[in-house]
Parts: C-alpha cells; structure tokens; sequence
C-alpha cells in the first residue's frame, strides 16, 4: 500500500473517531453547565427520542436478508417472532436471540 | 467499598459486558469475514485489511473505501465518502452522554461506538450502577471490536475457503442482529405514540434499504420515527394532562 493510501485511511480514521468523540465531549460540556446554572442534568427532549429511533431504524434496515426470496422473508418472520415471544417470557437478551437465530435457520432449511 | 470488592464489581462490570455483547458476535463475525475477503480480492494484504478494521472499524463504509480504492477512485473522495457513511455516528455519543459518569476513559472508549455498540449501551447503562459502566462498555466495546479484526483477519487468510464450505452459516448467523436489535427496542413500546412512531421508522428503514440506501436510510427513518413521535399527540387525560 503506497504512503498516499495508508494517509488516506488514516484521515477515514480519524475523522470516523472524531465524529464518535465531538458530539460526546459537546454533550458533556452542556450537561456540566446546566447542571452548574440550574442544579440539575437536562439533555434535549428530541435527543431522548432519536435514540431508540436510531436504534429502531438499525433494526429496519438489518431486516433485509441476504437472499432476497420467500424463504428469506418467512424466516425473517418467523426469527421474529420467536425471538418477541421468548424474550417477552424471559426478558433477558442471549436467550431469545439464541432462540431467534434457531429459528431463522429452521426455516431456512425446511424450504430450500 | 474495600479494594478488593471495587475489584470485584469492576471485573464483573467487565464480565457483564463481554456476556452482553455476544450476540453481537454472530452478526459481526460473518460480515467481517466477507469483509476480509472482499479487501484481499481488491488487492489489499492481509495486514492492510487489519489496519482498516482495526483503525476505521465501520463495517459499510470499509466495503465502500476498498471498494472505492480498488476501482481507482480519487483517495480524497474515498475518504469523503467514508466519513459521510459513518456521519449517522454524530447522534450516538450524545445520546448516552447522561449515562457515562466521569472518566477519562469514555474519549478513547468512543472508537468503540457503532451502531450495534450503542443500542446494546443505550437499553443496558441506564440499568447498571454508575461505578459498572465504564468496565460494561469496555468489556462490550472491546469483544466487539476484537471480532471484528478476527473476523476480517480470518476473511482475508481463509475467507474463500470458508464461504464454499458453509454458505449457510454465512445467511444465518447474521440474523443475530435483527434479532438482538428486537430485544433492545421492544421494551420501548410503552404507548401506542411509541408504537406507531417506532414502527413508522423501522418500515422506512426496511424500505430505505430494499432500496438501496441502507446507509442513508439510518438517520432518515429515525427522523421520519421522531416527526411522527413529535407530531402525534397523546390522548389528553382529564386535567389537561398528557
């Protein structure tokens, strides 16, 4: 690899980070002086709603499986929805990830 | 707290996130593998491919560099690109920013935020004791970003082989993220605001997707989920309390 292209990612690396870091210590220092001026923590209420948002969008977009056929789809589905069941029995996070994945492979066997 | 017992609790601080974050392996491992071998047969070495999981560690936009790279594109515009993937990461750190209690650790720790990392952190640090935090997210963090670099290490020296031996594994495993994303986000729906919200934004992210802009698709549906959070209205209770 030339010295232009380990400098390239260098830079896709650094600035990956720094948009990992910048918003934190930003977030950091507004949550230190809103403490200092009203005693109290206080983070944007739109803030509290983008991250599950985020989260449910990853969600959304992991949906898509790699063979894009009906098998893919039902076993989709299906991963799903074990995955909701034993998690609402459970309520713990291995298990129905375990189960889902289990699933998954299930029915992806069962039809192709 | 002795010193013994403020060991305990750190390593098993640690021990928590490392158990927490293995369903994070079967959905890494796969794609790092693919990872690795795609970079190999774009012509990068071994230790070349190590180096981008290693030090930019951002699973689509690495495809996009290499790929981009290999195609003979301008290596500014490479990078360009690359960070303009990775730009949904600006709203991860502040969102957990209430939970991390001081410690100089967090700015070095914040190479460790992907998308998976954050929504394992979000849904289990404000569950954990202030002093288990930064030992959970480092024990989380780490395992993840050391499967990844396994995985892409494994992809580049026996990616090939790997693939024809089990395809399967390859379509299967990967349902460990949808999967484990579920579990993080269906405690959220705590009202039918919530619900429909939430589901507005998964549909769009879906749709986002199918059509080619995965990428994309992250901030735009989580935007779409939170104009429709802010736009519907809570049933008015009695009192004039909603």
């Amino acid at each position: 690899m030339s010295i232009e292209l380990w400098l390239a990612l260098l830079a896709g690396a650094l600035g990956t980070y720094l948009i990992r870091l910048l918003p934190l210590l930003w977030m950091q220092r507004r949550l230190r002086h809103s403490r200092e001026r009203a005693g109290t923590e206080s983070t944007p209420a739109w803030l509290g709603v983008l991250g599950p948002m985020m989260i449910a969008a990853v969600l959304g977009v992991s949906l898509v499986p790699r063979t894009l056929d009906s098998s893919g789809w039902y076993a989709t589905g299906l991963g799903l929805l074990a995955t909701l069941l034993v998690w609402r029995r459970t309520r713990s996070l291995g298990l129905p990830v375990v189960v889902g994945v289990a699933s998954f492979a299930a029915v992806v066997l069962l039809l192709r | 707290m002795s010193d013994h017992d403020s060991a305990t609790s750190a390593a098993s601080a640690w021990v928590g996130g490392v158990r927490d974050s293995l369903p994070l392996l079967s959905g890494y491992i796969p794609v790092a593998v693919s990872f690795g071998l795609v970079a190999t047969q774009a012509g990068f070495s071994s230790l070349e491919t190590l180096a981008i999981s290693g030090l930019i560690y951002a699973g689509a936009s690495q495809f996009v560099f290499v790929g981009m790279v290999a195609g003979g594109a301008p290596l500014w515009l490479a990078v360009a690109m690359t960070l303009l993937i990775n730009l949904r990461h600006v709203v991860y750190a502040p969102n957990l920013a209430p939970w991390l209690p001081p410690s100089r650790w967090w700015p070095w720790l914040m190479h460790g935020l992907t998308d998976q990392v954050f929504a394992l952190a979000l849904a289990r640090l404000p569950q954990l004791a202030e002093r288990q935090r930064v030992g959970w997210f480092c024990g989380a963090a780490l395992l993840a970003w050391l499967s990844w670099i396994a995985g892409s290490l494994l992809g580049a020296l026996a990616g090939e082989w790997l693939m024809t031996q089990w395809p399967l594994l390859g379509e299967v495993m990967p349902f460990a993220l949808p999967a484990l994303f579920l579990v993080l986000v269906a405690p959220r729906f705590t009202s039918p605001r919530w619900a429909l919200a939430l589901c507005v934004c998964i549909v769009a992210a879906l749709a986002f997707t199918l059509g080619g802009l995965a990428n994309v698709g992250i901030p735009l549906a989580a935007a779409l989920g939170g104009l429709c959070f802010f736009t519907l209205r809570a049933p008015r209770l009695p009192g004039g309390q909603r």
